[in-house]
């Protein structure tokens, strides 16, 4: 019995020390004389399950890039002369700014975390997208689709994330992580899709018969107002 | 019995035409008489797009380094995320201006290509940074000189002088003032590290998040 409470004791001031990395560094750095001779400290922001996570975060950033840019292309389709949609080079052009953005905000998120930038990584079915030619000069509502699953996509890899950092282990579970993607990300992409969605079924009926080009003209009246 | 037929595809077919959805609507007959824009100025212009973009993603890079806890340069990270957000924009008016020119009804998805991935993406000290901002700047310019160059004169004997005086009196002049600013955040920083390495980057740092 005395013989357990040793073990026990000593596991836990075992436990206690590891949880104490950058105290103990610091504590043997600080009674080095010699400055150059200490090993770096080990202080980082780092905890929970950020490491597991980090590369699927890395790649999510590097999507929303991709993703902006595509959006930006489609919002210029629709701003010549010849396209002449003002309402639709907005919609495209709110998708772009909004993609943008959120690539920096979670760019300051990764690092808030302990965790670094890595602009070369993106997924495998992602980069398989570069052996076919894109295009994003598309019709009115075409364009609207392939945003609606393009932005359907960057919800279900914030769920894939959510899903990763909430892994009911000791090792994987990290609630903040989760929290911060939903706050941040997930329900903001509800509200793009719906809207997306909304417009298609609009379309869908507005496009129908012969006043299918002047229903467009005053769609996109209505885009340039919302 | 034939006709009959022939009336019978005729009045469904049309009553299916009826019924579908009219998606793509034709191309309208504009005069292409103000189109003068020419090919050289244009090809040098939608490259000039790539290059304000890949400038973006230069500085997102050093957002991304300095906004790292074992660095820990928020200051630093702002601006450089701030000049990410504006070399996007100067890719976003070029992109406007063409659109004012009557150009880029085609070749669109082929504008902005998936190449744009940042080279650098650590560094140093803050100083270096704003030094390869300078050296970034220096090059961006130097660019823009040469899209002013073909478009002026070279090789079709068409000076462009609208989008000359655009580009030198808007871009060229944010260029200039720009690159005076770095040139000096770089002078006063180096000579606050001269005797006060750490400390020096540090104030410096929390002066760039005013
Ligand atoms: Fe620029």
């Amino acid at each position: 019995m005395k013989a357990f409470i040793v073990f026990v004791t000593l596991c836990s001031i075992a436990f206690a020390i590891e949880g104490e990395y950058c105290y103990t560094d610091v504590v043997r750095a600080c009674q080095t004389t010699n400055k150059l001779s200490t090993s770096p400290i080990n202080c980082t922001a780092k905890y929970g399950a950020i490491d597991a996570v980090e590369e699927g975060l890395q790649k999510y950033v590097n999507h929303h890039f991709l993703r902006s840019f595509e959006y930006l292309l489609m919002s210029t389709h629709f701003a010549n002369y010849e396209k002449n949609r003002p309402g639709f080079e907005k919609l495209f052009r709110g998708l772009s700014d909004g993609t943008w953005h959120d690539a920096i905000e979670l760019i300051q998120y990764i690092t808030k975390r302990g965790g670094k930038m890595n602009f070369d990584l993106v997924s495998k079915e992602v980069k398989e997208e570069e052996v076919s030619e894109p295009n994003f000069e598309l019709y009115e509502l075409s364009a609207i689709a392939k945003a609606l699953d393009t932005h359907k996509r960057l919800a279900l890899e914030a769920h894939m994330l959510h899903s990763e950092a909430a892994r009911k282990t000791s090792k994987y579970h990290d609630p903040e992580i989760s929290s911060h993607l939903e706050r941040e990300f997930m329900h903001k992409h509800r509200d793009i899709i719906r809207k997306l969605a909304g417009y298609t079924t609009d379309l869908n009926s507005l496009l129908v018969g012969p006043d299918s080009s002047l229903s467009l003209y005053l769609f996109d009246e209505y885009l340039q107002k919302e | 019995m034939k006709s009959f037929v022939f009336v019978v595809f005729f009045v469904c077919a049309t009553a299916f035409a009826a019924e579908q959805l009219q998606c793509e609507h034709k191309k309208v007959d504009v005069p292409k008489d103000w189109l003068d824009m020419v090919d050289p100025c244009v090809e040098k212009m939608r490259g000039q797009i790539q290059e304000e973009l890949k400038a973006a993603m230069q500085y997102m890079a050093m957002g991304a380094h300095f906004s790292r806890d074992t660095i820990n340069r928020p200051g630093f990270a702002k601006l450089f995320f701030e000049a990410a957000s504006e070399e996007r924009q100067h890719a976003i008016k070029l992109i406007s201006y063409l659109l004012m020119r009557g150009e880029l009804t085609s070749r669109v998805s082929q504008l902005i290509r998936r190449n744009l991935v940042p080279k650098l993406t650590s560094w140093p000290s803050g100083v270096a940074a704003l030094k390869d901002a300078l050296r970034l700047e220096a090059s961006v310019t130097k660019k823009i000189r040469d899209v002013i160059i073909v478009c002026e004169s070279n090789p079709t004997q068409y000076n462009d002088y609208h989008l000359v005086d655009y580009l030198t009196g808007d871009f060229l002049d944010e260029q200039y003032h720009g690159q005076r600013d770095l040139a000096g955040k770089v002078s006063t920083l180096e000579k606050m590290m001269e005797k006060h390495g750490a400390l020096g980057e540090f104030l410096f740092d929390k002066k760039l998040l005013d």
